[in-house]
């Protein structure tokens, strides 16, 4: 990598930069634009491959595409999990948002946190889930914001991104902020099953604590939209209608049609240079040519996502103030923990090859769990299209008739999928450390404490309960390693000290610096935080002094 | 078809055929190439089986080897290579078009009375896999005594003459091992082509030194700044053999004993020689070129270093017209002796040597007579033999053991008959 000062410095002052095209960098860019102000979006903005044979189904695609094989499980068969593996399902091979380990761009060190990035278009969020629920004042007690604080944010952003889900069911009193605005996502006759006998058996399930309802999505289901789900199962392996929300496809194409936004691709942002406590410049690499330069700007937002943010956050505050130390102020991600369940009553039911991939139901545990939210968020997924190996060997039977059995029961297996909120932990960072010239690498330090491990145990055991209460056969608990839970926040935090940014998500240290993204949260709630992400960004983008 | 790279992991095309046959699926060509080439990488992405689970994964896969194993493995074994075979195989097929049809059977209404049926039809079959498998762990108890160790795991091996014959089914054996494999060949042609046929996570780094040239591996060596006492193995299998030429063609007779023997000589002083300590401070070289602390944890240093001779039967008498090869292993098998004389009477207790004779089996330098077909042995069965041999700290290795027999038999019946049987087995070449 070569350094190079680029020639224009100094010319412009009032440049506003925002860092990454995610979900919080979008909302960030137009909000701003949105406030008359002339926004710049840097990015790496690797593109996707579109997705193949647009109206085919999962299990259509085998028979339309030339290779199968290599779209399913990768050239080498990467994406073929091996039988000691813990994991149900890997990454799609065949979708390339997500960057890979070997990477020459990516910065980390893996070691025990196995972090997971995005150098495309759109981020992370190419990837979502499309669970869209709102942080209730519950979720917020550790946050120097409350929900009415937040709320006007929120509502602008369900009105940017449209959210299918009921008007109102039995979680709705503890779903603060949710503004559906389309149709609920179709049920399968598995989900339909569920939900019924959830409804005879809720006064047994209400003493667990335990709530079932339909999910809140982030997925265009009015079929009076052109890009309205057509329920082909591939959600994960990259919606061909674009009906599950992402911002390259909406938000980014709103910035574009404002005049004074300008979408910079091709960079990767190293870090800030600061003088006085403002920041003057950025330093980026270009990801084509690896040479490193320097441009000057006015103000900054960090929307490069939690983990890179707190990295670039980092190597700015140790080239400014070298004895702060290397460390973050925190790091947070989720501890995901999946129960696979046969739902006994489903048995012998038609398999429906036509059907929303992710989960269309969704349950709370409900409780006094302090200090954590009193609500802790699962996603209850039945079977649908999916590669059915790794479910296969992990049936306790022989091959042969595991094969058998799995195709016998496949609509009446799912999956119950809890979400652990998490803390600003004194052990738990990131920290920069020196590799060669010119490049700092990012490693972690993350462990569950002893107290969240007990109130994994007692919600495990509650869900469990609540199962069986359902009529399911639960077998075994998997658990996913540090790093999985792609939930990362709370690199630099709201809170007070330098290393943190107040509570409009301004930097403590360098006043033209803002923390938009999942970087500022000061804790994990349960719940998922896509929209809190972009909630949180157009708030900051909102309250910016500039 | 060529030879399966590593054996253990490999399944032929009738094994496959045979999974499928258990599995109720047809067999395609196309996932088995796919197939085939996932399992030549398993040694460096999965745990190697080892004790039973090893013992169990040698013999080839037959229809009632595959139903006992699956069950047994399934419960007990759960990183067996079979499971890994039946695993790959439903992955492949239910990707595949055909093979998704084929598995995705519903049994529609009498969903209850099939998941019954399978329950049952499993537990026949576990019934019965496990008097078997108390059987095969009674085989595998019987043979433990005899049977070696050869677990190299984060040991580092280094081998000459990897390209072909004898030094290549060394090198796979080591690296199907767990060892990280330090191989020397003699061109830059044929490091790329055994670079191409190795697998992308192959544990392994290729040299380039012509050991005909003084001196060439030594340097090779130190420009690749390994430390001399990482090495856990060094097993010189490189060596030729001017087939055809008198003993009096002095060129022929001179790169004979630089490659066959001086240059084992120079290895053997870098390994145990006096210490050089600018070689021996400079960092581990690692395979994929990065130097996180994890590599360099991985490679510390050696404690014992087994040094193996690759001489020859050949050794124990004489040969016309091979251009002095059985002079030269004769004078690797008296040096290696010598070394060891010396290194045991320094009470240097770090090296052992173990010189290895073998007898007659298929490499580059063996004529295919029908008489020689009959004497061959198994090169891998070889490869194995040396190398636990070597793990075990034995001074000589002559596999197969009936040929030495053989072959000091002959020596004992004097010179006059041996020319005549060998001149028989081997007619005077004009080339």
């Amino acid at each position: 990598m070569r350094f190079r000062e680029s020639k224009d410095r100094g010319e412009t002052v009032n440049r506003i930069v925002v860092v990454g095209s995610g979900v919080s960098g979008a909302h960030a860019a137009l909000t701003l634009l949105e406030r008359g102000h002339d926004v710049e979006l840097w990015d790496v903005g690797r593109e996707e491959k579109p997705f193949p044979e647009p109206g085919a189904t999962f299990h259509e695609l085998k028979d339309r595409l030339a290779d199968p094989v290599t779209y399913f499980l990768g050239a080498d068969l990467g994406a073929l999990v091996p039988p000691t593996s813990p994991e149900l399902l890997r990454y799609p091979p065949a979708r390339e948002f997500m960057t890979s380990r070997e990477d020459g761009l990516l910065n980390f060190m893996p070691d025990g946190f196995f972090p997971q990035a995005s150098l495309a278009k759109g981020g992370l969020s190419n990837g979502w889930g499309a669970n869209a629920l709102s942080f209730s004042d519950n979720d917020l007690a550790e946050w120097p914001v409350s929900f009415s604080e937040m709320e006007t944010a929120y509502k602008a952003v369900y009105d940017r991104i449209p959210v299918a889900g009921p008007d109102r069911d039995d979680l709705t009193p503890h779903l603060q902020g949710v503004y559906p605005s389309q149709p609920p996502v179709r049920l399968s006759a598995s989900d339909d099953q569920l939900l019924k006998t959830y409804e005879r058996r809720k006064s047994a399930l209400e003493k667990l604590g335990v709530k079932i309802g339909r999910a809140r999505l982030a997925v265009v289901t009015d079929p009076s939209r052109t890009d309205a789900c057509d329920y082909s199962g591939r959600c994960l392996w990259g919606c061909p209608r674009g009906s599950i929300y992402n911002p390259r496809l909406s938000t980014l194409k709103q910035c574009e049609a404002h005049p004074g936004f300008r979408y910079v691709d091709g960079r990767l942002v190293l870090a800030l240079r600061s003088r006085d406590g403002r920041i003057e410049g950025i330093r980026y690499v270009n990801s084509a040519t690896r040479e490193v330069r320097e441009e000057p700007c006015g103000a900054v937002f960090l929307a490069a996502g939690a983990l890179q943010t707190g990295a670039i956050f980092l190597r700015t505050l140790r080239a400014a103030y070298p004895d702060a130390g290397p460390h973050s102020e925190g790091l947070m991600d989720k501890t995901v923990v999946r129960i696979p369940f046969v739902s006994l009553r489903c048995l012998g039911q038609a398999y429906d090859p036509r059907s929303f991939q992710f989960n269309r139901l969704i349950a709370g545990v409900i409780g006094e769990f302090a200090p954590w939210p009193s609500y802790l968020h699962a996603e209850l997924l039945h079977l649908t299209g999916l590669i059915y190996h790794p479910l296969i060997e992990r049936m306790p039977l022989d091959s042969r008739s595991s094969t058998k059995l799995f195709f016998a029961i496949r609509p009446a297996i799912g999956a119950a999928t809890l979400f652990f909120p998490d803390r600003i932990s004194s052990g738990n960072h990131q920290m920069v450390r020196e590799h060669g010239e010119n490049s700092e690498k990012v490693a972690f330090r993350y462990r569950d404490s002893e107290d969240k491990e007990h109130f994994i145990r007692q919600s495990v055991a509650r869900m469990r309960s609540a199962l069986h209460r359902l009529g399911c056969v639960t077998r075994g608990v998997v658990r996913s390693e540090p790093g999985a839970g792609i939930h990362y926040a709370g690199t630099v935090p709201m809170g007070t000290g330098p290393k943190r940014c107040d509570a409009a998500g301004r930097s403590n240290l360098f006043s033209n610096l803002y923390i938009a993204d999942g970087a500022a949260f000061p804790s994990l709630p349960s719940k998922p935080i896509t929209m809190s992400l972009a909630a949180h960004a157009t708030r900051v983008a909102r309250l910016a002094a500039l | 078809m060529t030879d399966p790279l590593f054996p253990l992991w490999h399944i032929d095309s009738e094994e496959y055929d045979a999974v499928c046959a258990y599995l109720r699926l047809t067999p395609q060509s196309r996932l088995y190439d796919r197939l085939s080439r996932y399992l030549a990488d398993a040694p460096f992405r999965f745990p190697r089986p080892s004790g039973f689970s090893r013992y169990l994964a040698e013999p080839r896969l037959t229809r009632f080897r595959i139903g006992r194993l699956d069950p047994v493995t399934k419960l007990f074994l759960p990183g067996h290579p079979l499971r890994h075979v039946l695993n790959g195989v439903i992955a492949l097929h239910e990707c595949d078009p055909r093979g998704y049809r084929e598995l995705a059977v519903t049994p529609g209404p009498h969903a209850g009375v099939a998941v019954l049926a399978e329950i049952l039809r499993s537990g026949l079959n576990l019934a019965v896999s496990l008097p078997w498998l108390g059987w095969q762990w009674a085989g595998f108890a019987a043979g433990a005594p005899f049977r070696a160790q050869d677990d190299l795991v984060g040991r580092r091996a280094l081998i000459t003459g990897v390209s072909r014959g004898l030094g290549r089914d060394l090198m796979l054996r080591c690296l199907e091992s767990g060892a990280e494999v330090i191989g020397i060949v003699r061109s830059r042609a044929a490091q790329e082509k055994l670079q191409g046929e190795l697998p992308a996570h192959a544990r392994a780094t290729l040299l380039v030194a012509d050991l005909a040239t003084p001196g060439a591996l030594r340097s090779a060596l130190t420009e690749a700044k390994i430390p001399a006492d990482s090495v856990a193995i060094a097993i010189l299998s490189a060596a030729i053999k001017h087939d055809g030429k008198s003993v009096l063609s002095m060129d022929e007779l001179r790169e004979t004993f630089q490659v066959n023997l001086f240059a084992a000589a120079e290895l053997a002083g870098w390994l145990c020689g006096p210490c050089d300590d600018s070689q021996n401070v400079a960092p581990a070289l690692s395979v994929d070129g990065s130097d996180t602390p994890e590599t360099m944890r991985e490679q510390r240093l050696s404690s014992t270093t087994r040094v193996v001779l690759v001489s020859s039967m050949g050794r124990w008498h004489g040969m016309h017209f091979s251009g002095g090869y059985n002079a030269s292993k004769a004078a690797l098998s008296i040096w290696g002796e010598s070394l060891d004389m010396e290194l045991r009477q320094r009470g240097n207790r770090r090296f052992t040597v173990t010189i290895v004779e073998p007898g007659i089996f298929p490499s580059g330098m063996t004529r295919k007579t029908p008489f020689t077909r009959v004497l061959f042995a198994s090169r891998q069965a070889v490869a194995a033999r040396i190398l636990s041999g070597a793990l075990a700290g034995r001074r000589a290795i002559r596999p197969p053991r009936w040929f030495a027999l053989l072959t000091w038999g002959i020596c004992l019946v004097g010179r006059d008959y041996r020319y005549r049987l060998l001149a028989r087995a081997k007619p005077r070449s004009d080339r």
